[in-house]
């Protein structure tokens, strides 16, 4: 829980989120020299419109993280929905297999869900398990191959713009605004963090964890639905091979983001400026001539430094609170 | 067992011929206590005695085997840990059950956060009365806390006791148990506690400390009730009973062929 009212607290939970975005400006700033178009309205609409995609599965991931839990399954979750979607699209109006995709993505998240609720063992474990499952499902309605004779109308979701935004950009948006007001306003957000700090405790206050875990998951399914609609409509189809390390991209964002990878802790506004970050990492490097895959390499480095701040200033805290714990001793004695 | 001292008052909870078996092995062997409103009854006995079993059993985590519950006039067969919540009975744990990422008004608050307004199914937390309500909570019991909203985990043990406690205190109305509450703290956050105890009670709760200090039974409880191998060995006022005496209870050596 991000709190506020105390001068010291304010700063080190926001601690992160100034970082990311000083070292926004700077990437900003440091792309733009070698690479001025960098920052004309159109390329910065083409970096958003990238990151949408990773930013709206982060937004379900955060939640799952915080809550305790995660799905390593959302890469196979986004191929068969983008699959699944574009066939349909064949034999029903283009509308319903919009709609379908995202139901398609809401159940499997429901299955995963309901597995780790019910198998006690690692969700890292199971939803591994269902990450390969739904893969090869994806590849066998396919037989491996992409999705041909997408009527054009599928396209217009994907390729829509409002006021010269496209589509995606404008579902992150708001998907991202109402994701950070439930989290941080309402008891459900409450909860989901009682529940991620410790899950023992929120229950014996009444928490239903079952429920809000299932939910968690299916609104995870659902974003990751709506991502790999969005992108199959952008793409005007789509193939089994889609979001192969989907999972690996959004994670990193989300725990670059502050979510703590144990749970009960994070910000959205955190996961948004990392999404971003990572995405300008990956666009500005290739925009100023850096073989792309040193972009993958920053992108790590960028993951392991802030975990790595993170462990330190754990740490500080705890030597903290061992020295309140012997001072308290000492002047009880 | 009705109490000699005030029998007029009539008990907030009743156990009556409880009887708990753990496979063969019968942990609660026709244990029966009756609470009363504002009591403090310490809770003493070895390990295995049955202490933890005993609360567990009140608390609604464990069900009878045999034997009654009685909530005032209602008579429960098979308490379930939410009805336990519902009749305002609550449990202070040893491991207090925090949310440590969480600030102490959350804490205080978890689970009947005030709303201000509703999104759909989403409702929205009134932030300054959920605040106010936790500070009235902790304030009542006279705890010490400058900061509600940092998380718990930058707080001393003797502070998060309090916070479980006051939380505690917030729904339970009936009974409020504490599993070792003073265990883990040095003497003047022992003091603490045992005043806030005293605070609790004096709202008309009865009050159950499990506890293996008898320095904490003799200055806080008014009664105490002292286990064996699953049974009651010693059920009395604390001033008509004496160390010794509940040493010899607990261990079940003989307290006269000590005596003499």
């Amino acid at each position: 829980m991000r709190t506020s009212g105390f001068l010291p607290s304010i700063l080190l939970d926001r601690a992160r989120n100034v970082g990311l975005l000083v070292t926004l400006i700077l990437c900003l700033l440091f792309i733009s020299f070698f690479s001025p178009k960098y920052l004309s309205i159109d390329n910065l609409l083409v970096v958003a419109l990238q990151v949408s995609f990773v930013g709206i599965a982060a937004l379900g991931t955060a939640y799952l993280i915080i809550g305790g839990s995660v799905d390593l399954s959302i890469g196979s979750q986004y191929a068969l929905c983008a699959v699944a979607s574009a066939m349909l699209a064949r034999s029903m109006p283009s509308g319903l297999a919009w709609f379908m995709g995202i139901v398609l993505g809401a159940f499997l998240g429901l299955i995963n869900g309901l597995l780790v609720w019910r198998i006690s063992i690692s969700p890292i474990i199971i939803t591994l398990g269902t990450l390969t499952i739904f893969r090869g499902i994806a590849l066998r309605i396919t037989n491996g191959f992409g999705v041909r004779g997408v009527p054009k109308s599928f396209a217009a979701f994907g390729q829509a713009r409002w006021l010269n935004i496209p589509t995606p950009v404008l579902v992150f948006a708001l998907l991202a605004l109402f994701a950070r007001s439930i989290l941080q306003y309402t008891r459900q957000g409450r909860h989901l963090f009682a529940f991620g700090g410790n899950r023992e405790a929120a229950e014996a206050a009444g928490i239903d964890g079952k429920r809000m875990l299932l939910l968690c998951f299916a609104a995870n399914g659902a974003l990751v639905g709506t991502t790999a609609v969005l992108a199959a409509s952008r793409f005007g189809t789509a193939a089994p091979t889609f979001g192969a390390g989907f999972e690996l991209d959004v994670i990193a964002a989300v725990i670059l983001g502050g979510v703590v990878f144990t749970g009960g802790e994070g910000s959205i506004a955190g996961v948004i400026l990392a999404v971003i970050l990572l995405g300008v990492i990956n666009s500005g490097l290739i925009s100023i001539g850096i073989d792309p895959h040193y972009a993958q390499m920053v992108k790590g480095l960028a993951l392991v430094i802030a975990v790595t701040l993170d462990q330190i200033t754990q740490e500080q805290q705890e030597r903290h609170r061992r020295r309140m714990a012997s001072l308290e001793r000492a002047t009880s004695a | 067992m009705i109490n000699k001292n005030s029998p007029r008052r009539v008990p907030v909870f009743r156990g009556i011929g409880i009887t708990k078996y753990f496979g063969g092995v019968r942990a609660l062997d026709q244990v029966s206590l009756d609470l009363l409103p504002g009591e403090i009854v310490a809770l003493v006995g070895d390990n295995g005695a049955g202490k933890s079993t005993l609360v567990k059993i009140f608390s609604g985590i464990y069900r009878t085997d045999e034997g009654d519950l009685w909530l005032g006039d209602l008579r429960v067969p098979h308490l379930t840990a939410r009805q336990a919540r519902a009749l305002g009975i609550e449990t202070v744990y040893q491991n207090l059950l925090l949310c440590d990422n969480l600030g102490a008004a959350a804490n205080v608050m978890l689970g009947q956060e005030p709303v201000r307004s509703r999104f759909g199914p989403f409702e929205i937390i009134d932030r300054q009365r959920s605040l106010q309500e936790a500070r009235k909570h902790i304030a009542e019991l006279g705890i010490d806390l400058p900061d509600l909203e940092i998380p718990v985990r930058r707080l001393s043990g003797g502070q998060r006791q309090a916070i479980a406690i006051a939380r505690a205190t917030v729904k339970a109305h009936r009974l409020i148990q504490f599993d070792e509450p003073t265990a883990a703290l040095g003497v003047r956050q022992t003091q603490a506690t045992l005043d806030l105890i005293r605070q609790v009670a004096a709202k008309g709760v009865a009050a159950i400390v499990i506890t293996h200090n008898l320095d904490d039974v003799f200055a806080v409880a008014h009664r105490v009730v002292a286990l064996r191998l699953g049974r009651i060995s010693l059920d009395a006022p604390v001033e008509q009973t004496s160390r010794e005496q509940v040493v010899a209870c607990m261990t079940g050596m003989s307290f006269q062929r000590e005596s003499l």
